[in-house]
């Protein structure tokens, strides 16, 4: 995976149609002109439109960040290799104990187990990067991290897959329960974590991004071991919407990226304070100016702000074709508001009266405390029309 | 705004008052922004809208009348709230009015007729001497870089102003006018006019459960309404054109410019016995309409009529015919009557004990719980299905009431079949279920035969008299005795179970005899009992057990289960146990119906909102001169960004090497 970890390039936009370019185009193209020719009489008119999206998008993406191309091949690969190992054993749902790659890597359950430990081992690299002089170490943190995610895919991929193979009527794209928006979550946080670290050229923020990405993989396990709750389960009808697919996902860009702007937040407080007590610390150095991290919570803020934003409009637009109405004061929808007032707010006082540094950190720490009661302390604690997830 | 100020003069300074200043000010901004957010998490937090007994119940007197003054139990309609949003509209109002004017202005101007000096205060300028200048190749140059350019001829020299990402400018007007867009549509979707209308006293909330035609022209609302969302409930095979809206503590009635005929209503289930679509096929008619308008509507899948929406929301009985069964539990003999009723209604039954009415609420088709493991081992599916329940409450003359859960087939338990009868006698207690054994033809015949003989003294009278002859041996007056004695605790037995028998030892028995006599008197109970089960058995069915001296095990087992059942009828409620034998299932389903037509409105304003979310963060508004000065030969290049990002300078420092090196 080296080509992963080459910094933005700016020189492709200056030769648009390199052969890596054209491939790239074509590979996606011919991807998804597959996957409709397969499924295509399966899917409305709205879900070709968001395959639509998705193609463009994806093509865009990776046009702009090269290193999506290199990680969508490898998703491609390992989704194509458990596929093709589920046909080759009758689609039975049971080969994910029995046949050997789906077992021990690609069948959704082994590759979330790939991710969760390869989350884990980066944190704990990126961290022990901070204390070593070699940046190999740094290097070998953000490719553990690139494999955590391509793991993260291929896992919600072949679930995707299985939740059609287990029974055909429970078939659904695996964001609608509270363990797959989990995954979702790490997987959506650490990819736009990437694309910071490759754009501001520091992986000094590793360890902090994957604490929280950690703290979600522990839950996970948590959740699996204790509840049961990776076992694949039909939708409720409310949630059996093309809706779905878009208002989920852009409410995780929010998510994750208020996650982001949090540890930012924390890492500057940690070394403003390292600064005071022992300015010629060694670990100052590796650090980013705080200014640069200032600025890294602001653009983490705007980006999640925007997409949160989206998402909120999305999700009032689903209510209101399955409720009948795009804004009932139900929870989850009121705590939506309220992330997005917080934030509203942590932008206005920056922009217009151009507070910086210990406060914003302060504040964008208590914006995730905010943020995770509105994902998580909504199901556990109040009850409502979104009841996707009980714990 | 901090960098309007600093801007170049682009247009006269706005003389304002002070109480305006304030109005759209950032302090205010942010402070209605987060009071609306505590009220929201307030509104969360806090059960709304629920019964007032509830909130003493949780709170104390004291604090639920401090949280009703404060209106926290319906925080998104109290006044205060209501104010935060009008200030918060007025603020960003103001706040649009104040700087829209200005900042479109700014986004035409180039800013290119500034004096040098000007140019060099700007945040980044460097100055240095040049040979010459041709102000198209500057021109040009920016013009590559994306910026749009303007090239001005001053009397001393040559500026070229470049400017790019205007748009954010828009971006501002967008997001803040999109707030006001929203809040209008939002404010044609409320009922602020049905308020203003009970105000005046034109409305009035109906409170009681009558029938529609019952309900006054005062609580009705006409096709003119401007919006509503309300709810009804229609039978299988009806019409309705009326509407229910809830309304403070009661509703309103919104008659309909069409009328909604339900043909059919269907749940479908997953294989785990999870509801996978709730599902009506409806027809709409209306005056205008050639064609009624047929459509199957779901969860997730409205009619779209005009500016109105139907939408599939709930589901309940609509009166299903029920054909029940009812076995008295204390009556000497097995006589049953037959009782023809629907659900939603309520029964008066006279009884030796009292009347008690009965209210048949509920009835369900399907029961569907998860198979144990050995059933799944067995026939492969993860769940069963119990079948047919009613749910109904007893009620006797004093208004107690117990409630029931019975079904309708036996359901197999450890092997044997059960016909399940729950029972609690508070809506918050769990049911306790009795068990009632079925028969060998999976009937329950034979329960209700037995339970009448240990009901009849004289049959069990004389089955222990034939069971215990009377001989020469026995002294007359000892047989005497025992006979009564196991007469007297089959009676205690009868009222209160093993229970009852237990009480009387306690009452009537020294402290040191209890434990004797006590398992004395079980195993005559016992005893008794056995007694009367074979003389029953031989009896109806002919199987003479004191001969053949083996019991059957299906004999004995049912023996076991039947006494556990009857041991616990004294706890049952009224003694009455209703069988269901037939149906025939109606279903009503729930449907909302809206017109909104403020949705729009704030979709539109959304839409805004999202575009000017981008253009704010996106795009930045970013500026640059390149001023010529013919008097000293020295060129000023400076540059000036809506936002001081650190990529500003290095982007600065990057345009003026490349100036310097291609001009
Ligand atoms: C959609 C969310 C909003 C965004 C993205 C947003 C963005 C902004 C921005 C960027 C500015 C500074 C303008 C500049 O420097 O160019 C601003 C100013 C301001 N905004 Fe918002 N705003 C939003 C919502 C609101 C709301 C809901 C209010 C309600 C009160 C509001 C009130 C204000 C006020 C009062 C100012 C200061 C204007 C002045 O003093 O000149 N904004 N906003």
């Amino acid at each position: 995976m080296t080509t992963m970890n080459k910094t933005y390039k700016k020189e492709a936009k200056s030769c648009p149609f390199a052969l890596r370019e054209l491939l790239w185009i074509t590979l996606v193209t011919l991807g998804t002109f597959l996957t409709w020719q397969q499924l295509g009489q399966l899917m409305s008119i709205y879900e070709d439109g968001i395959l639509a999206g998705v193609t463009i998008g994806l093509i865009t993406l990776g046009y702009f960040w090269p290193s999506i191309k290199t990680l969508t091949y490898w998703v491609a690969a390992l989704t194509a290799l458990g596929i093709w190992t589920y046909a080759n054993n009758g689609n039975q749902y049971s080969a994910n104990e029995t046949a050997f790659f789906l077992k021990f890597l690609v069948s959704s359950q082994s590759a979330t187990m790939w991710m969760s430990t390869l989350y884990v081992l980066a944190m704990v690299t990126y961290f022990a990067a901070l204390f070593v002089k070699s940046d190999y170490v740094g290097k070998v943190a953000s490719a553990l991290t690139w494999s955590g995610v391509a793991f993260g895919l291929t896992g919600m991929m072949v679930r995707w897959r299985e939740s059609y193979i287990i029974n055909f009527d429970y078939g659904h794209i695996p964001v609608s329960s509270l363990y797959e928006v989990f995954i979702l979550f790490t997987v959506v946080t650490t990819l736009i974590y990437l694309y910071y670290e490759q754009k501001t050229k520091t992986r000094a923020l590793g360890g902090f991004v994957m604490l929280v990405v950690s703290a979600a993989v522990a839950f996970l396990l948590w959740y699996t071991f204790d509840k049961q709750a990776n076992v694949i389960q039909p939708l409720v009808p409310a949630l059996k919407s093309y809706w779905m697919k878009i208002h989920v996902p852009a409410n995780f860009i929010g998510y994750g990226s208020f996650s982001i702007a949090a540890m930012t937040g924390l890492a500057y407080l940690l070394t403003e304070k390292l600064a005071e007590k022992r300015p010629n610390s060694p670990l100052l150095a590796k650090m980013p100016t705080l200014e640069a991290m200032d600025d890294l919570m602001y653009k983490a803020i705007s980006l999640g702000f925007a997409f949160f934003t989206i998402a909120t409009v999305l999700g009032a637009m689903w209510a209101a074709e399955a409720w009948g109405g795009y804004w009932s004061w139900d929870p989850k929808e009121t705590w939506a508001l309220i992330v997005w007032l917080n934030y509203a707010a942590w932008l206005h006082i920056r922009m217009s009266k151009g507070w910086r540094g210990s406060s914003m950190a302060w504040w964008a720490l208590v914006g995730l405390i905010i943020t995770a009661f509105a994902f998580l302390g909504v199901n556990m604690f109040l009850s409502g029309l979104h009841s996707y997830g009980e714990l | 705004m901090s960098d309007t100020d600093k801007s170049p003069k682009t247009s006269k300074p706005l003389k304002q008052k002070p109480f305006f200043l304030f109005l759209g000010s950032m302090n205010l901004a942010v402070t209605l922004l987060m009071m609306l957010a505590i009220a929201s998490v307030i509104g969360t937090v806090l059960q709304q809208d629920q019964n007032f007994q509830d909130y003493i119940i949780e709170f104390g007197p004291f604090w639920t009348q401090v949280f009703n003054t404060l209106g926290l139990f319906h925080v998104y309609g109290a006044a205060w709230f209501i104010l935060v949003l009008l200030f918060l509209l007025v603020s960003t109002t103001t706040c649009v009015s104040r700087n829209g004017p200005t900042f479109m202005q700014d986004m035409k101007q180039f800013s290119e007729k500034l004096s040098i000096n000007a140019y060099k205060h700007q945040p980044y300028s460097e100055t240095y001497t040049v040979e010459n200048f041709e102000p198209e190749k500057a021109a040009l140059l920016l013009k590559e870089k994306g910026f749009k350019t303007k090239i001005y001829q001053r009397n001393n020299g040559i500026t070229v102003a470049g400017m790019k990402g205007r748009f954010n400018r828009l971006g501002y007007i967008f997001t803040h006018a999109s707030i006001i867009i929203i809040c209008i549509g939002a404010l044609f979707d409320s009922n602020l006019l049905l308020k203003f209308r009970e105000m005046t006293g034109g409305l009035v909330a109906e409170t009681r459960a009558i029938p529609v035609n019952d309900i006054p022209a005062k609580s009705w609302l006409g096709e003119d309404n401007f919006s509503f969302r309300g709810s009804v409930n229609v039978v299988e095979g009806q019409k309705t054109d009326v509407l229910f809206l809830p309304y403070e503590r009661g509703f309103l009635v919104q008659k309909l410019p069409f009328s909604i005929e339900v043909k059919e209503f269907r749940i479908k289930y997953y294989d785990t016995g999870m509801p996978k679509s709730f599902e009506s096929d409806i027809v709409l008619t209306a005056p205008d309409l050639k064609k009624p308008i047929v459509k199957t509507i779901r969860v997730n899948q409205p009619l779209y009529y005009k500016n109105y929406a139907i939408y599939q929301s709930s589901f309940g009985d609509g009166g299903s015919e029920l054909s029940l069964k009812v076995h008295p539990l204390l009556a000497p003999e097995p006589k049953s009557f037959t009782l023809k009723t629907t659900v939603d209604s309520t029964e008066p039954l006279k009884t030796p004990l009292g009347t008690f009415n009965v209210e048949f609420s509920s009835f369900r088709m399907f029961n569907i719980v998860p198979s144990t493991k050995e059933e799944k081992a067995k026939t492969g599916k993860k769940v069963h299905n119990n079948g047919p329940s009613i749910g109904f409450k007893v009620r006797n003359d004093q208004g107690k009431a117990w409630e029931y859960d019975n079904f309708m087939l036996p359901s197999k338990q450890d092997n044997r079949y059960f016909f399940m009868t729950g029972v609690r006698d508070t809506p918050t207690k769990p049911f306790r279920y009795l068990f009632i054994p079925a028969d060998e033809k999976k009937s329950n015949n034979r329960f209700f035969q037995f339970l009448a003989v240990v009901n009849n003294p004289i049959k069990t009278n004389k089955f222990i008299r034939e069971a215990i002859p009377k001989t020469d041996k026995v002294d007359p007056q000892v047989y005497r005795l025992q006979i009564r004695l196991l007469n007297q605790l089959l009676v205690l037995f009868r009222q209160k179970g093993f229970e009852g028998i237990n009480e009387f030892v306690e009452k009537s028995v020294p402290k040191a005899e209890q434990k004797k006599v006590r398992d004395y008197y079980l195993s005559q109970t016992s005893t008794a009992l056995q007694i009367l089960y074979l003389g029953f058995l031989k009896e109806t069915y002919g199987k003479d057990y004191v001969k053949n001296d083996v019991i059957s095990n299906f004999d004995s087992q049912w023996f076991e289960d039947a006494l556990v059942v009857i041991n616990t009828i004294p706890l049952y409620g009224p003694p009455m146990y209703f069988e269901l034998t037939g149906f025939k299932q109606i279903d009503s389903t729930g449907l909302q119906i809206t017109k909104s037509p403020g949705k729009n409105i704030v979709y539109l304003g959304s839409t805004f909102l999202i575009i000017g979310v981008f253009f704010l963060f996106y795009l930045r508004q970013k500026r640059v001169w390149i001023a010529y000065s013919e008097t000293d030969k020295t060129l000023t290049v400076a540059g000036k960004d809506t936002r001081d990002l650190p990529e500003t300078q290095k982007e600065f420092e990057q345009l003026l090497n490349e100036i310097k090196q291609k001009l």
